[in-house]
């Protein structure tokens, strides 16, 4: 039963599988390094070499790229992202809290009401949402991005966080009913650091999300100053047609934030991200 | 009365997302039905209402076919590579032969994930530039001359090339969710195959499957519903091209939307991605209700 | 979790002062503000419009300009849906035809036919028939700014070894491109099918060359439109045509890739394209590269306007809500006018619809004779995708493609076309 293990694998079929499996790492690998050396490449640099490291070493591509405009689309993902996370924490944190403390059948009509938002697809409100939204007054704000990001990712965090408060024990908080406590003492002295761990997979779902959607950034807002990375990118694409280096730049750039929480706490990042579909 | 007051002010806590989910999500959603039966621009101050007109055209629109064949290509695609392969994917890195090197993979595998989709899309732009792209490049490298195509310019390769842009970027997240699986598999049923004499074919087939039934389900519907509302691939390499080759049901309705300047139409649109999504979830939603009441 | 929050909230209230440093000041107490839109958002005339707007500025203190701008298509789909809001910009760019109807239709563009009227100095050094373009019933709704006309421009050193003469017929252009076929030149003709706009650009000369002018006039219109001519049939056989001597590489590269790849290299000799190109043309062009153009040739059994150009002007509008219309009208007169036309034509390389603004010394010689060829043109045609509705021409524009990569027939083409008309009728 005890085998020794190796890092390749001894027998025939374990060695083919391991030079599968560096193939497959190879495929993601490689194109993601062609894309950090080649934004150092000028034009002709990626066009006639297309394999090789740069002849120099174009450094002011980055420069280039902050200045052409990722600065502002940076600000405007950080904005949109921070702004989207602390709505979903507190919306979805006390509306679990509520929907745990109803006593009788509200509480469950609640929870099936945004559970039923689940089946509902995004693309599915874009057009009604871009006319309310001119309605209002706001389809050129931040707004017109922060809102429904909030309610398209309610319904999964309020899943996971109202799971988790089910399994809270309620020692603690018949004791603090004793002493007197209201609902929302009992909600932040209680429920919210008991909570921490699923909190942060909420936070991590969040981050991801609002830093990567596309559609509703792309369809929602006019403004090229409002505009968030993964629109911003495709803008810059646009009117920077021939210095594909410093496009490559700029989506080194946008990648850099993920990556870098990816590989500073990879475990409760994967933890956050599949958390989501484990339980939907 | 005291428990009434109480529960009043806890149903205060659920009045913020209540809203939200009224407003965001409900409303448009209601909305969506009704411009379902109307004809207006997006300029337009005025709404005509035409009955069944826009549900007829459905039927009659060839785009609405092409797209339909091309999200169902999709999601077959999908199935194999993401849930099939992701799921044999996963059972060998939690083969004890990979112990050592299993995080490593899994590391990487995960990464695309993290990239968002513009960066994959404009990656993928160079990969199958026809002119200098890496794919090209690689086959010229290898002496595959022959092979290279002009790829997302070819109406006979493009949903393909598209559609591979997504499993490449997809398949490490799947495997990541079924490696979570098998970890929750209790290592005595496997003790227990072994000590029968089952191989590892075998106890694949007879352990590992049966016990992540509930996840390959719960990947399956994902990724079909992701196949059929699938929007920003095909929207930034090819724009629904060349011709219609690649259209999907989520672009067409925006170009009807916003670029035809058919608003009631395009909402048509948006009814049969739905219909089509909230049919495929709502099997999830209740089976899942189900397995869990099972659990207790 | 609480610090967390906190933590966010403070990098929040931390950003935001940066951001609105970053989105250009904001007016200042007592100044008049004018929204300028426009649809320029790449290099040079991003940092002109800059500088110009800087410039504008500093001369008058009291009034201050917000621009904003995105790329065509979107830019498009955005003034269609702010034109008919309260949101509309104060001035914003357009296109001449279908597309200023358009924008007219909202009610919300001012008529300018006083302010005209009111400084004939000013006005008379507009291009009559630039003007043309954004009058509809005798009221002038649009001040032109550029001209613009898309011809085939080739390669001379080409033309002069294999002795090749401009052709003036399509049968003589055919002849033309097997010769150049047969001497070793694989894609004669350079083009990027991935942009929808390169197709309708060709699509739209080709219908205007062929059909009767009645019969295009009656379909283009939405209420009137049927397009079962048997002569469209025909025109998109001739651009079925054409795509064969485009390679295969057309329908999987962007006009701007073929242009600075193929045209550019030599690889291909002819290429149609827009004077307002020169200036990008000029920059990838090796040293002693000469070019010519011709407008596209006439076809023989042709019932349009052989002598026409496609090309129309654009220019800017003034929206009738603005608060201030005066420091509008100012605004535009300052920016229409000879000088800062000189600046578009070199900085740029658009033909300014300014008279005297293409002096001498500003100017490539290339572009007098560009602009010497629009003035020769009969008239100035309007791009298909400012012609007819969108519903239309997006099928136009699928379509061209499919017949390209050779999906579709001129025939199925035409079908989808005749029902996407009769869907908006």
């Amino acid at each position: 039963m005890i085998k020794k293990n190796y890092i390749i694998p001894r027998s025939i079929s374990g060695i083919l599988v391991f030079l599968f499996l560096c193939i497959l790492v190879f495929l993601i690998v490689y194109p993601l390094f062609w894309i950090l050396i080649s934004s150092f490449k000028d034009y002709q640099g990626i066009y006639q070499d297309v394999w090789g490291l740069p002849d120099a070493w174009h450094f002011e591509n980055y420069l280039r790229a902050w200045d052409r405009g990722i600065s502002q689309y940076f600000v405007n993902s950080v904005i949109v992202t921070i702004a989207t996370l602390i709505g979903v924490v507190f919306v979805a944190s006390a509306a679990s809290f509520g929907i745990v403390q109803i006593r009788g059948r509200l509480g469950n009509i609640i929870f099936l009401i945004t559970m039923c938002c689940m089946l509902l697809s995004p693309q599915v409100c874009v057009l009604p949402l871009f006319m309310l939204l001119r309605a209002f007054g706001l389809n050129d704000s931040y707004f017109a991005m922060i809102f429904p990001y909030i309610a398209f990712r309610l319904p999964i965090s309020i899943m996971l966080i109202r799971s988790f408060f089910v399994g809270i024990s309620k020692e603690l908080e018949e004791a603090a009913i004793i002493d007197g406590a209201s609902l929302w003492k009992i909600f932040t002295k209680i429920y919210v650091p008991l909570s921490k761990p699923i909190i942060s997979t909420v936070v991590i779902m969040t981050v991801y999300y609002a830093w990567n959607e596309f559609m509703f950034a792309t369809i929602l807002v006019d403004s090229s100053s409002l505009r968030t990375i993964p629109v911003g990118l495709m803008v810059f694409r646009d009117g920077l047609m021939t210095e594909w280096g410093v496009v490559m730049a700029g989506m080194v750039i946008s990648c850099i934030p993920l990556i870098t929480i990816y590989l500073i706490m990879s475990k409760s990042f994967i933890r956050g991200l599949t958390a989501g579909s484990v339980k939907g | 009365m005291l428990n009434r007051k109480r529960n009043f002010s806890a149903f205060l806590f659920c009045v913020p997302a209540l809203v939200i989910l009224a407003v965001f999500v409900y409303l448009p959603l209601i909305e969506n039905i009704i411009f379902s039966f109307q004809s207006f621009t997006l300029s337009s101050r005025t709404r005509t209402f035409v009955g069944l007109a826009n549900y007829k055209n459905l039927f009659t629109d060839p785009i609405i076919a092409q797209s339909l064949i091309n999200n169902v290509l999709y999601a077959v695609i999908s199935i194999v590579m993401q849930v099939g392969f992701g799921l044999v994917l996963a059972a060998v890195l939690e083969d004890i032969v990979f112990r050592k090197t299993e995080s490593f993979f899994r590391t990487i595998f995960f990464i695309p994930t993290l990239l968002s989709m513009t960066v994959v899309c404009l990656l993928f732009e160079f990969v199958y530039n026809p002119q200098m792209g890496l794919l090209n490049s690689f086959l010229e490298l290898i002496g595959l001359e022959e092979a290279a195509q002009i790829w997302l310019g070819n109406s006979d390769l493009a949903m393909m090339c598209v559609i591979m842009v997504s499993q490449w970027q997809s398949y490490g997240y799947i495997t990541m969710l079924f490696i979570v699986a098998i970890q929750k598999i209790p290592s005595d049923l496997y003790e227990a195959a072994i000590v029968d004499g089952a191989g590892k074919i075998r106890r694949f087939i007879s352990i590992t499957c049966p016990m992540v039934r509930q996840m390959f389900f719960v990947t399956m519907v994902t990724t079909v519903v992701g196949a059929f509302t699938v929007f920003n691939e095909p929207y930034i390499l090819t724009g629904g091209g060349p011709g219609t080759a690649t259209m999907v049901l989520s672009l067409h309705m925006y170009q009807t939307g916003f670029v035809k300047n058919q608003m009631g139409y395009a909402s048509t649109i948006a009814m049969l991605i739905f219909i089509i999504t909230a049919a495929l979830s709502s099997i999830q939603f209740f089976s899942f209700g189900k397995e869990k009441e099972g659990d207790r | 979790m609480k610090k967390l929050l906190l933590i966010a909230l403070a990098v929040l209230f931390a950003v935001t002062p940066l951001l609105a440093n970053g989105s250009s000041e904001g007016p200042a107490e007592g100044q008049t503000e004018i929204f300028f839109f426009h649809r320029w958002p790449n290099d040079p005339k991003n940092s002109m419009f800059n500088e110009l707007l800087e410039q504008y500025m500093a001369e008058n203190p009291d009034v201050h300009i917000t621009m904003d701008c995105i790329l065509n298509d979107q830019y498009k789909e955005r003034i269609r849906m702010v034109v008919s809001s309260d949101d509309v910009p104060d001035v914003f760019s357009s296109w001449s035809g279908t597309f200023a109807q358009e924008m007219i239709a909202s009610g919300n563009v001012l008529a300018l036919n006083d302010i005209y009227e009111a400084d004939p100095e000013w006005s008379s050094k507009i291009a009559k028939a630039s003007v043309d373009g954004f009058t509809f019933d005798g009221v002038i709704y649009g001040i032109p700014w550029s001209q613009d006309g898309k011809v085939f421009f080739y390669n001379k050193a080409v033309f002069n070894e294999l002795g090749l003469e401009e052709p003036e017929t399509w049968t003589e252009f055919i002849a033309l491109l097997d010769t150049l076929k047969a001497n070793g030149y694989e894609v004669p003709l350079a083009e990027g099918l991935v942009d929808q706009w390169a197709v309708l650009h060709y699509l739209g000369t080709i219908l205007q060359r062929m059909i009767d002018p009645e019969v295009l006039a009656s379909d283009y219109d939405p209420a009137t439109g049927e397009f079962t001519d048997p002569m469209y049939v025909t025109a998109l056989e001739k651009w079925q045509q054409l795509t064969t001597y485009m390679g295969e590489i057309a329908t999987a590269i962007d006009h701007e890739t073929a242009r600075n790849t193929m045209f550019a290299t030599g690889e291909s000799p002819i290429m149609y394209l827009q004077f307002a190109e020169i200036p990008q043309l000029e920059q990838v062009l090796p040293e002693g590269f000469e070019y010519g153009f011709f407008n596209f040739p006439a076809f023989e059994e042709g019932l349009g306007d052989p002598n026409a150009l496609t090309g129309a002007p654009e220019g800017f509008m003034i929206s009738n809500k603005a608060e201030n219309i005066d420091a509008c009208v100012d605004f535009l007169k300052w920016l229409v006018s000879p000088e800062r036309g000189a600046i578009l034509t070199s900085d740029c390389g658009d033909i300014s619809s300014v008279d005297g603004a293409l002096s001498g010394d500003t100017a490539l010689p290339e572009q007098a004779e560009a602009l010497q060829l629009i003035q020769e043109a009969s008239f100035l045609a309007p791009w298909l995708d400012n012609a007819c509705d969108p519903a239309v021409y997006v099928v136009f524009g699928q379509g061209g493609q499919a017949i390209a990569s050779g999906d579709a027939t001129p025939e199925s083409v035409m079908v989808q076309v005749q029902e996407a008309a009769a869907s908006i009728r």
